[in-house]
């Protein structure tokens, strides 16, 4: 139904833009997560040259606190797709509402994140690589993060809707791809 | 059947009338990207083949005379080689492609004409960043960069290195995603996957190499500057580290790399053998599959570079995998050499080097397969039998085709065509220089000298004389090249829309094509590679009535005014 409708209000143009923009960004994300296998290619293979992980002596990451984010970064990215709906419902208090708790959620996700990644203290490679992984995925969270901000802006002033959603849709896709880096990262470094 | 009345729509038939100012500008036509990528390309070529030069002089003698030190030396290879493989041959391939994939699909421009302009500008800034690393401290971990070399020897330079290539690496993965989506959307209609020309084919298995195996370069970089600058040991075994990661990580990239700078090279010799034996190709599938297969197996091969720091059983492997690549390889030079067998064949420049590009990269790949086989590698590991075998894998092929895919697209870039006998004085002097380069460099490297030194045992002169005076050649060759381009595009005569008589796309309009290639939307001939058919012969004859030649104007003037003129 949607794409009926789109297809009625589109151009022939604004279609093919529209299809080549979200097959861009597949396959942008496809491409960005090696990145992320790289850094868990190397916590594996650091793991190799010690005798046990974390390496004699050293305590192993505490897991409640980033758990605790992990869930709420989880629900962000939950009413972050229900807001995207919303939007393309025309239904657009209902977007800013959901939008606006999914980013609060996103910005606790990162203080609690920024808090492990302040207080661990140093261990070699250990440490290392850790503050590696998460500083690196709490870059992206913080770049996306702003994005939405913006977009929540633009959201105020009526900018999105039916026939105009793709900022949105793109934003909440690219916060699914830090939701998905992160899980990634959270089952190795604290379950692996 | 074919029929040129409905397909090509109303391009215009007049060129497009640019400036040289035009291409030091910010533009988002996907054929100004492309000779910016190219003219970049070529200049970093210079500067990668001055550097080659100093090397070549260096070794004329076994003793330092040039360079003050060793270390002088290692930044002259270092930067040598990753000016050449990130600066030249990778830019250069993306600029082919960025003029001819939407050309070849029939498109206007590429997916995300804004996205194309950014990833060309990130190369000159790249390139600067690089260069200037040798009033810093220059890089001098050769272009694999392994610690504790590049950790602990290198200056600054060699954080800039890493800052260079991952602006590089960006660029090249922006370039990709670009070229996927262009291909996977942007096809005309009557154009399947299977109607595609070969270059296109070898352009997505190329992006597709890019887009999975960069990132992990990135990551390589990442850690790399972090050891660097910040204080981290993920290199240093003293701290918990281990030099083999950066190897491992790098190779994963790095070998891949490989096929991304030879695939589109064996795309564009698909294209010119085709064109100028005026034959079909043969096994237009088989080859285009063959792309896939060798990106697909390349990334299961990048130990056989580590041989001999891997543990025994792991050499294995990774020794039968390497090996494998030899069949999908294999496969393209039997269907090339299927589709020369009984053509009419033409011995343009272009094909020339096409021809070139068989046979060198033939050599190439027989070496390759001997380094593949762990014993011969414990031998030859570091000697100069591996870098005979990576010149003649990324010279005698990849810029081989380079130099084929300028004679042969340069009409359609610029209306002119290159001097051919200049172009066929540039392949003499380029052959044979490049074949007294490197071909010696086997027997120095069975013999035992190692690479990268610039020291080396007396016994090994006579044969680096040799090889220093045929890369002298070498270089002046590229000369010629330069000349017959500077000329043609200040004197050169116009030629028309289609000199070839080529039935890809990019020939269906106007040479050099108007603003956005095409006025309504181009339907291609059923088959890319269809000659010796009368349908073909009736759809070139067509395009030419379309797209006329221009009129000579010197026979009009020497003509004599005639009544009834």
């Amino acid at each position: 139904m949607q794409r009926d409708l789109l297809e009625q209000q589109l151009s022939r143009k604004e279609l093919q833009d529209l299809r080549n923009k979200r097959t861009g960004l597949l396959i942008f994300q496809i491409s960005w997560i090696m990145v992320f296998v790289c850094l868990v290619v190397v916590n594996w293979q650091l793991r190799f040259v010690t005798t046990t992980w974390p390496p004699p002596g050293v305590e192993k990451l505490p897991w409640t606190l980033p758990t605790l984010a992990t869930g709420l970064l989880l629900i962000s990215a939950f009413l972050a797709r229900r807001a995207t709906q919303a939007v393309k419902e025309n239904r657009n208090a209902q977007f800013l509402a959901l939008w606006r708790i999914a980013i609060a959620l996103g910005i606790a996700f990162v203080v609690l994140m920024a808090f492990e990644w302040v207080t661990l203290p140093y261990s070699q490679t250990y440490s290392d690589v850790f503050r590696t992984m998460t500083g690196f995925h709490i870059v992206h969270a913080l770049a996306i993060g702003a994005f939405m901000i913006n977009i929540y802006q633009g959201a105020r002033a009526g900018k999105y809707g039916q026939t105009n959603f793709w900022p949105v849709e793109g934003a909440t896709s690219l916060w699914y791809f830090v939701v998905v880096a992160w899980i990634l990262f959270y089952v190795v470094l604290y379950w692996i | 059947m074919a029929s040129i009345t409905a397909p090509l729509g109303q391009a215009q038939t007049t060129a497009p009338g640019l400036k040289v100012s035009d291409f030091f500008r910010w533009s988002v036509d996907h054929k100004i990207i492309g000779i910016q990528y190219m003219a970049t390309a070529i200049f970093f070529f210079i500067v990668g083949g001055a550097l080659a030069m100093l090397i070549r002089w260096e070794l004329l003698t076994p003793t330092l005379d040039l360079m003050q030190n060793g270390e002088q030396y290692n930044t002259l290879f270092s930067i040598h080689a990753t000016v050449m493989i990130f600066l030249w041959i990778i830019p250069m391939f993306a600029g082919f492609g960025n003029y001819l994939v939407p050309l070849m699909l029939g498109a206007k421009d590429m997916a995300f004409p804004w996205l194309n302009a950014f990833a060309f500008w990130l190369i000159p800034p790249a390139g600067i960043l690089l260069l200037l690393g040798w009033f810093v401290g220059p890089a001098q971990a050769g272009w694999t960069s392994y610690p504790p070399l590049s950790t602990l020897y290198s200056g600054d330079g060699q954080t800039l290195w890493a800052m260079a290539l991952h602006l590089l690496g960006i660029s090249s993965i922006l370039g990709a995603i670009n070229f996927i989506v262009t291909i996977k959307n942007m096809r005309p209609q009557g154009m399947g996957y299977w109607q595609m020309p070969l270059f296109v084919w070898a352009i997505l298995a190329t992006s597709i190499i890019v887009v999975l195996a960069t990132p992990f370069l990135a990551g390589a970089l990442t850690l790399l500057i972090l050891d660097r600058v910040a204080g981290t040991s993920f290199f240093d075994p003293a701290n918990g580290g281990d030099a083999l990661l950066w190897q491992n990580v790098f190779w994963f990239y790095s070998h891949p790399a490989v096929y991304i700078m030879v695939l589109p090279g064996m795309g564009v010799i698909s294209e010119l053998l085709s064109v100028h034996s005026r034959k079909p190709i043969f096994g237009y599938r088989a080859i285009a599959l063959s792309s896939m297969a060798i990106a697909l197996v390349g990334f299961t091969v990048w130990a056989h570079h580590m041989f001999t720091s891997l543990t025994p059983e792991l050499r294995i492997p990774f020794m039968v995998t390497s090996m494998i690549i030899a069949v999908p390889t294999g496969i393209k030079i039997f269907s090339w050499l299927g589709t020369l067998w009984g053509g009419k064949i033409r011995f343009t420049s272009a094909m020339l080097f096409a021809l070139g590009f068989l046979s060198m990269f033939v050599i190439g790949g027989i070496s390759g397969v001997m380094l593949g086989s762990v014993p011969v590698d414990i031998h030859l590991h570091d000697t100069y039998f591996v870098v005979s075998h990576l010149h003649f894998v990324l010279y005698g092929g990849s810029v081989f085709a380079i130099f084929g895919g300028i004679y042969h697209w340069f009409p359609k870039m610029f209306g002119k065509k290159l001097d051919e006998r200049l172009g066929k004085l540039h392949f003499a002097l380029t052959y044979v220089g490049f074949f007294f380069t490197f071909f010696p460099q086997h027997i120095a490297g069975m013999l035992g000298m190692p690479r990268r030194v610039a020291v080396y045992d007396p016994q090994f002169q006579q044969i680096n004389v040799i090889i220093s005076i045929a890369s002298f050649v070498l270089g002046i060759a590229t000369f010629v090249l330069l000349y017959n381009i500077v000329v043609t595009l200040i004197a050169g005569k116009r030629v028309g829309a289609n000199p070839w008589r080529a039935l890809t796309l990019e020939w269906a309009t106007s040479s050099p094509p108007p603003a956005y290639n095409f006025i309504g939307d181009p339907v291609p001939f059923e088959d890319p590679y269809g000659y010796g058919t009368e349908e073909s012969v009736a759809y070139l004859d067509a395009l030419e009535k379309r797209f006329p030649p221009p009129v000579d104007t010197s026979a009009t003037l020497t003509r004599a005014p005639q009544s009834g003129d």
